[in-house]
């Protein structure tokens, strides 16, 4: 995990901080509601050397841009089964078991695309690039974007070829809170933003590829969701079936203080959170497209939260059993309760929750 | 592919290929404090090369006088060229020799134009990303570092500006008085003529050396 900044907050400020997060209803220091976003900057299209690229500031001033460039290769292997290393893609992530994932087998040998066809890189300063945390966190985007088989199999050209799609996500500001949300925002932004070139049409299966050259013709790596007219299946003019309502996976942050559950945590909250659970959500391309509006649960992982790492901690067993003293408030020990972490994706999945306004609104950037 | 000579033999009235006079810059946008959580931030667009520029400090160095300079801050420049940077994915690694030379040129430009002796035993780190590589990297990174060290506020003896200049190949005919100037190049033109940037500190600093860059 991160090199998280122990929060600069005394005893007395940690105490009235929880007290305040865990009163019903909840008073934040922002007196935002409880699901209430700080405002972020964001731009599209902003690299002119990129197939799509992204830029996303956050309101505690941390800033990543994401650019997407992909690259015309030749299949291999167009015989073998092509969903096999479709979870596990990339090669680089050794020793990182990839969970609560579950990548369905491509059931048509030769049309689907492959995850190692995806490559994620994310670079941080002053971190080197084969540092785990960094190889780790592109890993968890990468097998974000993979679960669902639809960014593969929008890769296949033909037969014989495919596009190689390089996502290079470069965080700018040092990681003052867990990167995670905005790495996966910008890279949701980027993919959104994304333009591969037309492929000419009236050529066999196992020709060439050759690309209409006019920028403008370009089609778009995710298509367009149309609101304005409800999902029509005849209007579907892609050759998969697929609705067009697939979307790159977003990571939400989200910390329970109590029986509480907040969302986009600023410094002070998460110094004081009980629990803090990073949810990773998509929209789900296997729904029948009349619930476009369904949201699929990709991964839950919950993080260490930075109050452990605090001096206020107890940490020791022999304070396990100590009552609290009056207006010092100490980290708890354990782990997430299960309501509460139920009640946490179901904020986030539910149709109209959270995370369906979190995608609208990534989706107005564009 | 070397373009016939012809291309670059200017008369009045002759362009370049991106249709500028030898004379003419590319567009150039810039803005200051772009990021809230540096303590000095740049973005600076020249044609199609784009530079973010963030500055950190002046804070107590990392090693501890490790460098040995007591009396006077260290500049530590660190340059990131972007995988997308280019017009083919490409990553350039952090010990790559030509990124080395560009932080040293930058750093040691700045540590004449700054105030260091203001602050021993200090440093202060310019982390430069390239965001998009069109020619005039060194003075695209310069005239960005500019920006955010005074978005940081650290004083400087005059602003440090920077321009790339080259020089078209002579026809042969004459004995080179038909060599022409071009300013500052893009990709292009960098891959087909000897250039120089220069960089400047303006009435009170003097020249501050310059070298060929990205070729």
């Amino acid at each position: 995990m991160p090199p998280t900044i122990p929060p600069l907050l005394s005893p007395s400020e940690l105490s009235y901080l929880h007290t305040s997060l865990s009163l019903t209803p909840p008073i934040r220091p922002d007196a935002r509601s409880p699901t209430s976003f700080r405002p972020l900057v964001a731009e599209t299209d902003l690299l002119p050397a990129a197939n799509g690229s992204a830029r996303l500031c956050f309101a505690d001033g941390t800033e990543a841009i994401v650019g997407v460039k992909g690259e015309v290769e030749k299949t291999t292997n167009t015989t073998t089964t092509g969903g096999r290393s479709g979870g596990k893609g990339g090669g680089k992530g050794g020793g990182i078991d990839v969970i609560d994932m579950d990548v369905d087998e491509v059931e048509e040998v030769g049309s689907g695309g492959e995850g190692r066809w995806i490559e994620v890189s994310v670079d941080m300063p002053g971190q080197r690039d084969d540092d785990a945390m960094v190889v780790f966190l592109g890993e968890m985007i990468h097998e974000g974007l993979v679960a669902d088989q639809f960014l593969q199999n929008r890769l296949v050209i033909n037969n014989r070829w495919h596009w190689r799609l390089y996502i290079d996500i470069l965080l700018l500001s040092p990681p003052l809170t867990y990167p995670l949300p905005l790495l996966s925002l910008t890279t949701h932004l980027a993919l959104l933003s994304t333009h591969l070139p037309a492929p000419v049409q009236g050529l066999e299966k196992d020709d060439d590829p050759l690309f209409n050259d006019d920028w403008d013709a370009a089609v778009p790596l995710y298509p367009p969701s149309t609101p304005t007219n409800p999902p029509n299946p005849t209007s579907n003019t892609n050759s998969n079936k697929k609705p067009t309502t697939a979307r790159p996976p977003i990571t939400l942050l989200v910390i329970s203080i109590g029986s509480n559950i907040f969302f986009d945590p600023s410094h002070a909250e998460l110094a004081v959170a009980d629990s803090v659970v990073a949810v990773t959500i998509a929209s789900s391309s296997s729904s029948s497209s009349n619930e476009a509006e369904d949201l699929s649960l990709l991964a839950v992982r919950t993080i260490d939260p930075p109050s452990r790492l605090s001096s206020s901690s107890s940490t020791t067993d022999a304070d396990a059993g100590r009552e609290e003293e009056e207006g010092v408030w100490k980290a708890k020990k354990g782990g997430v309760r299960r309501d509460v972490l139920g009640r946490m994706i179901g904020m986030c999945t539910e149709r109209g929750g959270v995370g369906a306004e979190v995608l609208s609104g990534l989706e107005g950037f564009t | 592919m070397p373009l016939p000579p012809s291309i670059y033999h200017l008369s009045s009235s002759h362009l370049r290929l991106d249709g500028r006079r030898w004379n003419e810059l590319r567009r150039l946008t810039a803005q200051i404090s772009t990021q809230a959580s540096a303590d000095g931030s740049s973005y600076l667009e020249m044609g199609n090369t784009k530079v973010l520029c963030t500055v950190t400090g002046p804070s107590e160095g990392k090693g501890g006088g490790r460098r040995g300079d007591e009396d006077s801050m260290s500049v530590d420049v660190r340059v990131n060229v972007a995988g997308f940077a280019g017009m083919d994915r490409k990553r350039v690694g952090r010990g790559d020799r030509r990124i080395t030379e560009l932080q040293n040129t930058i750093s040691s430009a700045f540590s004449s134009t700054l105030f260091t002796h203001l602050y021993p035993h200090s440093t202060i780190s310019l982390q430069i990303h390239i965001l998009s590589l069109d020619g005039s990297l060194l003075a695209a990174s310069l005239n960005a570092a500019t920006l955010a060290l005074i978005d940081a506020g650290v004083p400087m003896r005059d602003y440090l500006v920077a321009c790339t200049a080259g020089l078209t190949p002579p026809s042969g005919r004459g004995d080179g008085d038909d060599m022409d100037p071009l300013l500052d190049l893009n990709g292009s033109e960098e891959t087909e003529v000897p250039f120089l940037t220069v960089g400047t500190g303006g009435a009170g600093g003097g020249d501050v050396g310059g070298g060929g860059g990205w070729v």
